[in-house]
């Protein structure tokens, strides 16, 4: 078990710079997602930490080891690929067994290994077929398999459940979870899917463009994004963002949006970007006097569990969960009253949050 | 519908046109004397023997020039598949700055005739003492068909995903062991159809044989200049013979075969 | 990965060094020694002799004749068959097999195939004496009747040489997507029609390949000619190997050689030019 430590990572392919200048620190048997949009960098921070690509410059350590020129079968990782490079020419056992193979294990050892390796994927009765011979998912199970009984010091996986249909890659999230919570290996975990981030991560490096944006625990990612892109990368609908004028009485700042004043925290800036979660903000029946935005809906969606709806405020989209029976329709007045306690504050400009 | 059956008689036609010839020439090697000079001819075997063939291989030079032919095309197939599939290699799994001319240059290959290679090579293989043996021929066999293993093992190692290899690695391989273990038993079987092919291609080719050969003459270059004065069978049995391992190579390709062609063309 | 950047290079070394010594020189030489005359000096001497040759005229007659009847009917051979193999369902991979056979069948062997098939008391004739053609044995392969060798010679380079058109032309079709015929023929088109303006444009860079590919081979057409026809029948490469092999004369042959190259340039050019395919039109 070793913990693995990116010290100022940079990768130019050609002119084009993958990544600009990262550093990241994984601790040991820490499982952490490496999340962001395609063409992010994360597969190519992945690569470099597994030996597969060559940084420009910076510095790679697994362990205490400095790895830079350590080809990857010497770094003590497994990987699991997108595609699952499972062999095809070889049986499921022989494709499990193949690093146990190549580490010269006596085939006493090996037989065991590959079998609890089989078994923690469930496909024990897989070990004489070919690779053409399984679906998909069965495949999948092979390439966790094959890496969890090399027993790593690290685990890479890169979007290993991406080509899984939706219900197969629900299955198989929670069972990885299961799985490696157990075996506690430290593990670095490429996806672009938030929801597989949240729910596996113990820590979440969201990346941007060739940089770590945000490098924190779940709920923390989520409730105190960094960046308006963090904010709107990471839950599902989206963070809300409105922009907000600020309004000088007195000595006194505040956010208006339309007739709504709402406070704001200390800050010269003219204008101000507003971050609030559709689950934060209350629906209110307008013409209460109730204190909030005033918006009217425009699109309500029955979800089943709850309402999604559509509402325009100032001029402005939000969308906002609601309870399920909630008596709304599209063009109903309504009032929005956001939590304080969940409201984040952004410099428009750069986007930035405000603390 | 109607014009169905209109298709399927058409292509039973053409294929008739391939395979008809083949089977006369196989019809006539099987034949004794009298039938081979016979009038009319008969188009169902009524005697099988080997008095033709064995009338063939008795003549001074034939299986000699046989053997140099096998010689020749094995070397021209190892030769091929040596220079080939490293070069393969490079281009399917490397970027790297000159490799579109490089590719350029291979496909140029195709475009030269053989006569433009053979003759001045002549000359030079006087000099250096290789005139007239199965090496010089083989040498400019594999000139001929370097460009087409290129290709081909280029698109074979397209084929097989790099992450196999990358897998491997990280499971402990070296790039040999990676190489061996995982991208090789995958290659082979273009491999050897590629092998073949290079086989094929020596073993067919007139030009350059005919010219740099002297006493050791491969079967086609020994059939060339003796076809004019030699009697029927004797024709007949030599080309038989250049056909049969052909068509057996052929046969054993077959899957690979058009999508090799069809690949070296691009 | 320490040497990432050179293994590529170490790899395609060997190939690089084989194709210069034994493609890019001799290709030089050719012309070298073709524009050599027998005391070293640069001349034409070689080119003059080729020129005032007997048989020069006769053999650049018979290869560009050659080339020009057989390219043109092998094409439109290979695809009808294209065609038509797409219009088959069961057997489509048989019939695709036999038909590419000759593919593997040398030139000399083709040659040697129809010399049997038309020899004298051949098989051919057999079957016109047959069909009430002709009387008795007929001599087709001979000096005195240079127009059926030439025919011979068609016919056999047509059986031998068509696959290799066709195989081309196959792959070229299988990349054209079945939608764009079918939604051809939902707006009114017939058979006919989609082929003319659906299949065949989109067909144009394999056929321009298999036209320069076919064509190049076209010129150096040689044991075939020989089989049938000894020096009945004078093509340009048969002229070369007679000049270097008996007459062992490297120079004059050289000079042969330089000429087909510069021909089958010529040609190449013409079709890049003419068949050009524009990048926009490109699936």
């Amino acid at each position: 078990m070793a913990g693995i430590r990116c010290q100022s990572v940079r990768k130019l392919f050609g002119t084009f710079e993958a990544l600009k200048s990262v550093s990241l620190e994984v601790r040991d048997q820490e499982f952490t997602v490496l999340l962001g949009p395609s063409g992010c960098g994360k597969t190519t921070l992945l690569r470099i930490i597994a030996g597969l690509e060559t940084e420009t410059a910076g510095d790679v350590y697994i362990g205490d080891r400095r790895v830079n020129d350590v080809p990857p079968r010497r770094r003590e990782i497994a990987m699991v690929f997108q595609n699952y490079a499972v062999f095809p020419h070889m049986t499921v056992f022989e494709n499990i067994a193949f690093g146990l193979r190549m580490k010269k294990m006596a085939e006493g050892e090996i037989r065991p290994r590959v079998e609890r390796a089989a078994e923690m994927m469930h496909i024990e009765q897989l070990l004489q077929r070919y690779s053409g011979q399984l679906s998909g998912g069965q495949r999948q199970r092979v390439a966790v398999s094959r890496a969890l009984a090399v027993e790593p010091q690290v685990l890479l996986m890169d979007e290993p459940l991406s080509n899984l249909d939706a219900l197969l890659r629900l299955e198989m999230r929670a069972e990885l979870k299961g799985l490696l919570q157990e075996s506690r290996t430290t593990t670095i975990y490429v996806t672009h899917d938030q929801v597989e981030a949240m729910s596996l991560a113990d820590r979440i490096a969201v990346m941007w463009n060739g940089e770590i944006v945000q490098y924190d625990v779940p709920i923390k990612v989520y409730q105190e994004p960094e960046t308006t892109f963090v904010g709107g990368f990471i839950g599902s609908p989206p963070m809300n963002f409105l922009d907000l004028r600020i309004e000088r009485q007195g000595g006194e700042a505040a956010g208006r949006l339309g007739d709504a004043r709402i406070s704001v925290p200390d800050t010269a800036a003219g204008h101000l970007r507003l971050g609030v979660r559709p689950e934060d903000l209350e629906v209110l029946p307008s013409g209460r006097g109730e204190s909030g935005l005033a918006g009217e809906v425009v699109v309500v969606e029955p979800l089943g569990p709850h309402l999604q709806l559509t509402a325009r405020v100032d001029g402005q989209t939000v969308r906002v969960t609601a309870p399920a029976d909630l008596d709304v329709r599209p063009g109903s007045r309504v009032t929005l009253r956001p939590n304080p306690a969940r409201l984040r504050w952004f410099d428009p400009d750069s986007g930035r949050a405000l603390h | 519908m109607r014009t169905r059956w209109l298709w399927v008689a058409l292509a039973l036609l053409l294929s008739f046109w391939v395979l008809f010839p083949i089977y006369v020439i196989a019809l006539s090697a099987f034949s004794n004397r009298a039938e081979i000079s016979a009038w009319p001819k008969s188009f169902l075997p009524e005697h099988f023997s080997l008095e033709t063939i064995a009338f063939f291989f008795g003549v001074e030079g034939v299986w000699k020039a046989t053997l140099n032919s096998v010689i020749v095309a094995v070397m021209t197939m190892v030769f091929s598949i040596g220079l080939g599939a490293p070069a393969g290699y490079a281009l399917a799994r490397f970027g790297f700055s000159g490799k579109d001319a490089y590719r350029l240059l291979i496909l140029l290959t195709r475009a030269f005739p053989i006569a433009i290679l053979a003759l001045p090579l002549t000359i030079r293989f006087i000099e250096l003492g290789i005139y007239d043996t199965p090496l010089a021929v083989a040498l400019v066999h594999t000139a001929l068909a370097l460009p087409f293993a290129i290709l081909v093992s280029y698109s074979l190692f397209l084929g097989i995903p790099r992450e196999f290899e990358e897998a491997a690695w990280t499971l402990g391989c070296t790039r040999i062991q990676a190489f061996r273990k995982v991208v090789l038993p995958l290659a082979l079987p273009g491999m050897a159809a590629t092998a073949i092919f290079a086989f094929v291609i020596s073993w067919n080719e007139v030009f350059a044989a005919a010219v740099l050969t002297l006493q050791n003459r491969t079967l086609t270059a020994y059939l060339l200049t003796r076809l004019v004065e030699a009697p029927l069978y004797f024709q007949f049995a030599g080309g038989f013979f250049l056909i049969v391992p052909s068509l057996i190579f052929i046969f054993a390709v077959r899957k690979y075969l058009f999508s090799m062609w069809g690949i070296a063309s691009r | 990965m320490i040497n990432e950047r050179t293994l590529p290079y170490l790899l395609l070394a060997p190939s690089i060094a084989f194709l210069l010594v034994f493609f890019a020189w001799p290709l030089v030489e050719a012309f070298v020694v073709a524009l050599t005359d027998a005391s070293g000096a640069w001349s034409i001497d070689n080119f003059e002799t080729m020129a005032a040759d007997i048989y020069f005229q006769d053999a650049l007659v018979n290869t560009l004749l050659l080339v020009i009847v057989v390219v043109p009917l092998q094409l439109a051979l290979a695809l009808a068959m294209a065609v038509l193999l797409r219009q088959l369902d069961a057997g489509r991979d048989l019939y695709l097999y036999v038909w590419t056979i000759p593919l593997g069948i040398s030139d000399l062997a083709a040659g040697i195939v129809w010399l049997v098939l038309l020899s004298e008391r051949g098989y051919i004739n057999t079957v016109l004496a047959g069909l009430g053609l002709i009387e008795g044995p007929e001599l087709w392969l001979s000096y005195e009747s240079p127009w059926a060798l030439f025919v011979a010679v068609v016919i056999a380079e047509i059986w031998r040489a068509t696959a290799i058109v066709l195989v081309i032309l196959v792959a070229g079709m299988q990349l054209i997507p079945k939608e764009y015929d079918e939604a051809a023929e939902v707006f009114g088109a017939g058979r006919w029609q989609r082929f003319i303006k659906i299949t065949l444009p989109m067909m144009k860079p394999s056929i321009q390949t298999a036209l320069i590919l076919r064509t190049i081979l076209a010129f150096e057409v040689f044991a075939v000619v020989v089989a049938l026809g000894g020096r009945d029948l004078p093509v340009l490469v048969s002229e070369a190997y007679f000049w270097q092999f008996e007459y062992q004369d490297s120079g004059v042959a050289s000079a042969y050689a330089v000429l087909i190259l510069a021909i089958s340039m010529l040609a190449t050019f013409i079709y890049l030019r003419v068949l050009r395919v524009r990048e926009e039109q490109l699936a």
